[in-house]
């Protein structure tokens, strides 16, 4: 994981492309962009259409008194740096079947896929994105968007946006984290709530559940299938990290799977190579200095 | 016969090994005979015993050995039977050499020849019947090494060979010339090139060695005396000595004989406390701004160059030598050199001595690489009581002088803390965390948690004074506008949006690029901060993992660690009779040879001469030596294997060393007072008082510009540390250590000074109460008047800062950047201070007109100096001054502000250093919390 302390964004491209007089220069950024590093600058990229517009978009004033220092021009790297960390957080949590990916363009969005491993949505594999707000973390609480609107009740079946608010009705810094968000979206698909749906139609059927159990399992499978259908297609939005899905190719994915099972996380193996440069004669439950027994005697 | 074709790559032997080509053997054997005929006729013409046998051998050769004088039996010879007989061996030994080994490793013909006839032996005896000069014990030995380098089978393994061998080279120790020096060291370094080869020949090296009675593996002991030794065979010699250490980790017989017969180890180690004796005692100071010895500064200091040679060899025997051997040269080094030498000299009466020795303390510490013999100079750093104080204490206490003295310990400590050593670290701060009594108890939990947010980052940029903030400085200085930032999901698709690139961080490589949007200013210098802290933070987090503890404020447990007595150093027994110094001295300059051990008169004396060689004695000398010596000490012989009493002698040097600086320094104690303007100096021998009423008009003229700045008072702080000088050791140290705590709170300020005492009085201070250490301490003083000291002393200081707020292990971390934490009301934090010198400079930035005019030019002269650092090869400049790179487009503009406006520069500095801190504590709230796999 390369945390590369820079990041900038840019306004909507979309809108700007039609701006005639500024195009030349969001040109060659855009064409400067695939040639970065894989781990250079990331850049809020423009809305993808199915994502519902942002509502309150922070003004700069804004951000730079969140900022809690004299100078805006701080203000993003502490955004930039909390986002950093909330994703080494989500990292060490290792949660079960959930993947997710900060953007190429910008640490406001997250690229994400969830496995599901049983129950009624077993086999479903979801790609969703995280969307961030730019005030974080005195914001709202981020949003998750499927890519594909999974029949659920909590999910939008237009937007395809789950309904994250209702477990974190205020998002409080310190307290709440991404990680959170990822676990709760996941546990929407094991533990399935009903109240005030926003989708009342799944909702519904599930709440018949005894009477309508077919038809809402019925409805689940083929929303798995068409999503697991749909799972090969290029990704929804233009990004070098966007995550994509792609058939099994012996002559690539066997050798990064053998590498995969090979693997031993051994730091200290991997350590070796380089030159310790840190000493230490303490002995392990010590406080003092030269406690090791193998110290040499010195008279 | 094909094997007799010569090789014709030999140097120097190609025509004749031409001439030699497709002889065959009988033929080369005819030859032989004929010519040792010939030689033999000569030989025995002026044989007076007319004896072909070696029977008298010996009774011949220890006269031959003892004296370099004339040995003639039966009348001078003449010379055209010496070149005769030279001419004659010149052709046996080319057909010797020459010639190969016979069937299955056997001897050829002709070696078989000279073994039978002891052609070797003969041919030294001659030698010594004529004159022995240095010009024919050249002769000799250019024989030698020309034979064993190039002889196609082995010689050594034949007695008849070596014995002759062996006694020249004892014939030769000691004694001759250069040239002869040379060329011995020369076919030392070769002999022993063909024992790292071949080890059985170690097996008769020793036991030929046997029959010469005391001197048991003969070469090592003739190497012995030119460790020390300056130039190629110095160089030689050292290399050669390396060979035996590698064979010496092999082979035990090896390693117990050195270790337990020869005095290398005592001579290495007295030898460096030699070499450091005639090191200048007071550099020449190039400028204020200097404060450590760079390679460019010794490189111009040849006794200082040789000293660091023989350190440098030091380091490479305790690398490759058998841990007996590396135990106890380092044990030897310990007592012999640090704890004899440097302890004194780090005592000095004098500023100025004491500043150099810090220096080369300094430096020796960063020349150091093994870790067994860093081990040594830090443990003589941290644990190592002089006169009942603390080395450790008493160099963190200089800290505090406002001289040289000052930024040199600066200095020292910026190498130690860059050490990751965890025993340094424990020692300096880390003790006086681990209970964690600094912070309310509530804040335990705190320690180890994590700042998402960049809150304490902003806190420590959120002090960046008015006057410089970035949005008031004008290009160049200003780098805001080469990024803006744009906002990605603002809804106002008109505000402006002109995109550019700008390549950065050229350094780094990758070609980082951002985008130019439009509203907000992003200072790129700050990035530069955060690449700095990123790769700091890194690699201090990796060395820390050698670490035996993680220093979270769990691990080690608060409450375990109560106080604890400091482990004592190792003492060297004591000596009961000091009485007979004076004797031992000479005795112990003169024969002691491998240095020049000489009292610093003589060294003032003949320091333009080149160190003495060693005396002219047999072999034995450094025994004879060492017994006299022994003998003085106690008064009457000791057997020489009680060889732990080399330690009394130590002590008796460091007797001579003290008093010698006793009297030197009450000839001319002085104090060096450096201020803006002027250098004072003044002899205070007997006029302490004097100088003391003059010391403090002084202070009084510089402090009065300074105002009240919460009851820090300079005038007091360098009465008291200034004193140190005049006092006697004991009270010096009870000043040392009340002065850095002169202007911190109260509370804290009855214990350090309890501190004191109760460090005098032998124990250790409870840490029921909260204290952070005297290093914290005194840096957070000088910290606190940055705008009184000048740019390099704050240079150091917010690196060493920086250095330390780098370390990953939370108590640390938690202390100095955490802005959150709730300290105990009389802990001084990182924070408080910087917030005090924030106010100090909106104070006087409120007050004087033109403060923002002199802000910019210091600004600009500061660029101008970052970009001449980068000009010259910068290794060596402090990672701080890298840190503080600011990126510099245009030349700045010629408008010059003297260094002497601290405060105007310290403002700059204080500036970017708060970046510096917020960098690092933004980066620490990622770095350390990913997974190590990474």
């Amino acid at each position: 994981m390369n945390l590369n302390p820079f990041w900038s964004m840019s306004t909507n491209t979309g809108r700007k492309r039609s701006d005639g007089e500024e195009q030349s220069g969001e040109q060659q950024q855009q064409r400067a962009s695939p040639a970065r590093p894989s781990f250079g600058k990331k850049q809020l990229p423009s809305i993808p259409k199915n994502a519902v517009p942002i509502t309150k978009p922070a003004s700069p004033a804004a951000t730079a008194q969140l900022a809690n220092g004299t100078h805006a021009s701080y203000g993003p790297f502490y955004l930039e740096y909390s986002l950093l960390a909330e994703f080494t957080l989500v990292i060490k949590q290792k949660l079960p079947g959930i993947y997710v990916q900060p953007s190429y363009k910008s640490a406001l969005m997250w690229f994400g896929v969830i496995f599901i491993r049983h129950g009624l949505y077993q086999d479903g594999v979801f790609k969703f994105t995280v969307y961030i707000p730019d005030n974080y973390p005195d914001g709202e609480c981020p949003r998750v968007v499927f890519d594909i609107p999974v029949f659920h009740p909590l999910v939008d079946p237009v937007s395809g946006e789950l309904d994250v608010r209702r477990a974190f009705t205020k998002w409080r810094r310190n307290h709440n984290h991404i990680w959170q968000v990822l676990m709760y979206a996941r546990t929407v698909f094991y533990k399935i709530n009903t109240m005030e749906p926003l989708n009342p139609e799944a909702a519904v059927l599930f709440f018949r559940y005894d009477k309508d159990v077919q038809l809402f399992k019925s409805k689940v499978v083929d929303s798995v299938k068409l999503c697991n259908s749909h799972l090969f297609d290029q990704p929804k939005m233009d990004d070098p990290y966007a995550i994509s899905f792609s058939s099994w190719n012996p002559a690539i994915h066997d050798e990064a799977k053998e590498r995969m099972f090979s693997h031993k996380r051994r730091p200290e193996d991997h350590q070796k190579g380089l030159p310790v440069s840190g000493l230490s004669w303490v002995k392990p439950g010590s406080t003092q200095p030269f406690s090791k027994d193998d110290n040499p005697p010195l008279s | 016969m094909a094997s007799m074709v010569a090789n014709g790559n030999r140097d120097g032997r190609q025509g004749e090994a031409l001439v030699l080509k497709g002889v065959d053997p009988e033929t080369c054997m005819i030859v032989f005979k004929n010519h040792w005929a010939q030689v033999v006729k000569i030989l025995e013409k002026h044989d007076p015993l007319r004896s072909n046998t070696s029977s008298n051998m010996a009774a011949l050769g220890v006269i031959g050995l003892s004296s370099g004088g004339p040995m003639r039996f039966g009348g001078p010879i003449p010379g055209d039977e010496a070149s005769a007989v030279q001419n004659y061996v010149e052709h046996i030994l080319f057909l010797l050499m020459e010639e190969d080994a016979g069937q299955a490793g056997a001897m050829g013909p002709i070696l078989e020849f000279v073994v039978m006839e002891n052609v070797m032996e003969r041919l030294f005896l001659w030698s010594l019947r004529r004159q022995f000069t240095d010009d024919m014990k050249l002769e000799q030995l250019k024989m030698y090494e020309m034979i064993v380098g190039q002889a196609r089978q082995p010689l050594l393994h034949h007695k008849p060979v070596l014995r002759p061998l062996m006694m020249l080279l004892s014939s030769c120790s000691g004694t001759a010339g250069p040239e002869v020096e040379a060329e011995l060291v020369s076919l030392l370094n070769q002999l022993c090139c063909v024992l790292a080869k071949d080890q059985s020949v170690l097996e008769l090296f020793f036991h030929t060695s046997e029959d010469q009675g005391a001197a048991n593996f003969l070469i090592f002991s003739l190497l012995i005396p030119f460790i020390h030794r300056e130039g190629l065979v110095g160089q030689q010699a050292r290399d050669a000595l390396l060979l035996i250490m590698s064979l010496s980790a092999e082979n035990q017989r090896v390693a117990q004989h050195i270790a337990e017969n020869t005095y290398f180890c005592p001579v290495l180690a007295t030898g460096l406390s030699g070499l450091y004796s005639s090191l200048p005692t007071k550099l020449e100071v190039p400028g204020e701004e200097w404060h450590c010895l760079h390679r460019e500064d010794w490189l111009q200091m040849p006794t200082l160059v040789q000293f660091l040679n023989s350190l440098e060899f030091c380091n490479a025997v305790i690398q490759v030598a058998h841990p007996n051997i590396r135990d106890q040269l380092v044990s030897y080094i310990y007592n012999g050199f640090l704890v004899p030498v440097l302890a004194p000299a780090l005592h000095k009466p004098t500023l100025e001595e004491v500043m150099t020795t810090t220096a080369y303390l300094d430096l020796f510490v960063r020349s150091v690489s093994e870790p067994v013999l860093l081990q040594t100079f830090l443990s003589f750093i941290l644990l190592h009581r002089h006169e009942n104080v603390h080395i450790l204490d008493t160099l963190v206490s200089r800290i505090n002088t406002p001289f040289q003295l000052g930024t040199v310990s600066l200095a020292l400590f910026q190498t130690l803390i860059g050490l990751y050593c965890e025993d340094v670290m424990l020692q300096l701060i880390l003790r006086y965390l681990i209970p964690c009594n600094h912070m309310m108890l509530s804040q335990r939990r705190v320690v180890k948690e994590r700042d998402f947010y960049s809150v304490s980052a902003a806190k420590i940029l959120a002090l960046t004074p008015s006057c410089c903030s970035p949005e008031h400085s004008p290009p160049p200085l200003r780098q805001l506008d080469s990024i803006l930032w744009s906002k990605g999901t603002d809804n106002s698709p008109n505000t402006g949006t002109m995109e550019t690139e700008e390549t950065f961080l050229e350094e780094d490589g990758s070609g980082y690029s951002c985008v130019i949007g439009s509203e907000i200013y992003l200072d790129v210098n700050y990035l530069h901060y955060l690449y700095n802290a990123r790769l700091g933070i890194s690699s201090c987090t990796r060395a820390c993992q050698v670490w035996s503890a993680p220093y979270d404020g769990e691990d080690p447990p608060p409450e375990e660690s109560h106080p604890h007595p400091r482990p004592r150093p190792p003492c060297p027994p004591q000596t009961t009779d000091p009485a007979p110094t004076n004797q031992l001295e000479l005795e112990w300059d003169d024969s002691y040879d491998a240095g020049p051990v000489v009292s610093p008169e003589a060294a003032t004396a003949e320091s333009s001469k080149p160190p003495q060689l060693p005396a002219a004695e047999p072999p034995k000398h450094i025994q004879e030596m060492r017994r006299t010596a022994i003998m003085l000490v106690k008064g009457s012989y000791i057997e020489e294997s009680d060889f732990q009493d080399d330690v009394m002698v130590y002590d008796l040097v460091a007797k001579k060393d003290a008093r010698d600086t006793v009297t030197k320094g009450s000839k001319e104690v002085k104090a060096h007072v450096a201020d803006h303007n002027s250098n004072l100096q003044s002899p205070l021998a007997e006029v302490g008082d004097d100088l003391m009423g003059q010391y403090e008009e002084l202070i009084r003229t510089l402090g009065s510009d300074e105002a009240g700045t919460g009851g820090s008072s300079p005038v007091k702080t360098v009465d008291k540390e200034f004193r140190n000088p005049v006092v006697t050791p004991m009270e010096e140290d009870e000043v040392d250590f009340s002065s850095f705590s002169m202007d911190t709170p109260e509370l804290e300020k009855q214990h350090s000074s309890l501190f004191g005492t109760k460090l005098c009085s032998g124990s250790t201070r409870s840490h029921s109460v909260p204290f952070t250490g005297p290093f914290v301490s005194v840096l957070l003083s000088r910290l606190e008047n940055m705008l009184d000291n000048s740019l390099h002393v704050n240079l150091l200081l917010t690196g060493i800062l920086a250095q330390l707020a780098a370390y990953p292990q939370p108590l640390l971390q938690s202390f100095l950047l955490n802005t959150n934490m709730v300290f105990q009301p009389s802990v001084r934090s990182l924070y408080q201070v910087l917030a005090s010198l924030k106010n100090q400079i909106e104070q006087q930035a409120s007050t004087k007109k033109d403060f923002p005019k002199l802000i910019t030019s210091a600004q600009h002269c500061l660029l101008a100096r970052e970009s001449s650092l980068k000009g010259q090869d910068s290794r060596e400049c402090s990672p701080l001054e890298a840190g503080r790179m600011m990126k510099s487009s245009p030349p700045p503009q010629p408008k010059t502000i003297s260094l002497a406006r601290t405060e105007v520069f310290a403002t700059v500095l204080f500036t970017e250093f708060l970046k510096e801190l917020a960098a690092i504590a933004q980066e620490h709230s990622i770095l350390s919390h990913v997974p190590m796999e990474e």
